[in-house]
Formats: C-alpha cells, sequence, structure tokens
C-alpha cells in the first residue's frame, strides 16, 4: 500500500525548504594554515585506480632491476 | 599486502633481482604524495595520473641508483618535480594552455564519499586549484611540500634548492598569498571553507 504523507502542501513545502537550507547550511570548514588545508585536499584525494594498473602493465614489460648497490652490502631500508 | 622490506633485512644474501613486492610496497606508500603533487602542481588530473605512473615507472627503472641518502619519499618527489617542470616547460613552448576538464574532476572524489560530500570536496578542489594557479611556480611547490608531514623544512629545502631558513621566510609569504586568492575564489563565504588570517 502506498504511504500517504499526512502534511498539507503547504507544510510539506515548507518541511522541504527547511530540508533544502539544512543541505546548504554545511558545517564551515575552518583551516589554520594553508598546508593544513592541503592536507584535508590530498586526503580527500585518491589516486585514481588506473594508474596502478597501467603501472604493473608498464613494470611487467621490464626487466627487474637490480636493488640498490647499499642494499645489497646492508640490506634495504623501508619504502 | 606482500611482506614488508624491513622484515627481510635479516636474510643473509641480498637478492641479485628486487622483489615485485617491494615496488608494490614502495607504490602503497608513496604513490598518494605524488598523485596529489602532480595533481597540484599540474592542475588536470589527467596529465596527474599519466605523471604519476611515469615517475613511478622512472623510480622503477632507477631503483639501483637510488643511494640512501635521502628517504624514498624525497628521491620520488624530485623524480616528480622535475618531471612535471619538463612537461609544463614542453607545453609553455607549444604555447598550449589547457582546463582541466570538468568530466575528469567528477571522478577525483573518493568513491565511499556521500553525494554531498563529493560536491563538496570538488568545489573545495577546484577553489583550491585556482588559488595555487594563481600562486608562483616557487610558492605552489613550496606549499605542497611543506604540507607533507612526512617532510622536514630541511628536506624540503634540499627539494627546492634552499636553506631550511629560506623555506621558512618564503613559508610565511606563500600563505598569505595563497589566503588571498583562496578568499578571492570564495563564491558563497558563508557556507565555504576558509583559512584564518
Amino acid at each position: 500500500m502506498k504511504h500517504q504523507s499526512k502534511l498539507n502542501p503547504e507544510q510539506q513545502q515548507s518541511r522541504q525548504a527547511g530540508a533544502e537550507q539544512q543541505t546548504r547550511q554545511q558545517p564551515a570548514l575552518e583551516f589554520a594554515t594553508a598546508e593544513e588545508l592541503l592536507r584535508y585536499d590530498a586526503a580527500h584525494t585518491p589516486v585514481p585506480a588506473g594508474v596502478e594498473r597501467r603501472l604493473q602493465q608498464s613494470a611487467g614489460d621490464l626487466p627487474r632491476p637490480k636493488p640498490a648497490w647499499w642494499k645489497r652490502l646492508w640490506g634495504g631500508t623501508q619504502p | 599486502m606482500n611482506e614488508p622490506v624491513a622484515e627481510r633485512e635479516g636474510s643473509d644474501e641480498a637478492p641479485d633481482d628486487l622483489a615485485p613486492s617491494e615496488f608494490a610496497d614502495l607504490y602503497t606508500a608513496h604513490s598518494r604524495a605524488i598523485y596529489y603533487l602532480t595533481l597540484r602542481f599540474l592542475g588536470d588530473p589527467q596529465k596527474a595520473e599519466d605523471a604519476t605512473h611515469d615517475v613511478f615507472l622512472k623510480a622503477f627503472r632507477k631503483m639501483d641508483q637510488f643511494r640512501g641518502e635521502a628517504s624514498w619519499r624525497t628521491w620520488l618527489y624530485r623524480i616528480a618535480i622535475n618531471h612535471c617542470r619538463n612537461l609544463q616547460q614542453a607545453w609553455h613552448s607549444r604555447h598550449l594552455f589547457s582546463n582541466a576538464d570538468e568530466a575528469v574532476w567528477e571522478n577525483t572524489p573518493a568513491t565511499t564519499d556521500s553525494q554531498l560530500r563529493v560536491l563538496e570536496t570538488k568545489e573545495l578542489g577546484e577553489r583550491i586549484q585556482k588559488a595555487l594557479d594563481g600562486l608562483p611556480e616557487e610558492y605552489r611547490l613550496l606549499l605542497l611540500l611543506v604540507a607533507d608531514e612526512e617532510l622536514s623544512y630541511e628536506q624540503v629545502g634540499a627539494l627546492t634548492g634552499q636553506s631550511s631558513d629560506a623555506v621558512r621566510g618564503k613559508l610565511h609569504r606563500a600563505r598569505k598569498a595563497f589566503a588571498v586568492l583562496f578568499k578571492k575564489s570564495d563564491p558563497l563565504p558563508e557556507h565555504e571553507a576558509s583559512i584564518k588570517t
């Protein structure tokens, strides 16, 4: 059974306007410095998945690189 | 994910070839930072995608030349900065200036975000890009590098060819210039992000 709204058209309009206003009034984002803003932006900017796929293809066509000379002597460091 | 490199350090014999997992670890640890730098430096998501691919491919080819004097992050940033500068020089010499494609921007925010979040992030990204585009290259690069918390002022200085004191001095001016341009790009001051000045 279809749900019938108990609100009259004016009430519906008023509720809709309220919801739209709420949507528009998102809490303002405030940053102390430009770097802080850029950090926020970076955190919301993922690397497109296509890059990894293309890289796997491109690197797959190449011979494996040798480890660095210092690594052959002393072992590696965390990338 | 694959076995971290650090856990293999006890091995007596270094492998003749670099394990693919090591490069995967490198990509996982640094690709976001490199992509973000190229995105905001070049101002075009498609070009940033290509540049990130090229930077890591270059790193893959030249891993044996990594001397361990700098961190992996710094080494990758150096490749990325040189690559972006070369690209920009090539474009400028051909007098080609292109604006970011609107359709590509739509794909940039995280897919897990809600619709409103996506819209907001997209607008914020556009404003940041506009402000960065208005800065001299030196300031733009400085802000992008200093924003990476993994880099010290000394490392930023090494990447930009100046002392850490010079970085601090210029950073102050770069912040101010960015804040002015960012404020200018604000379409609805009461609803948007702001920087305290």
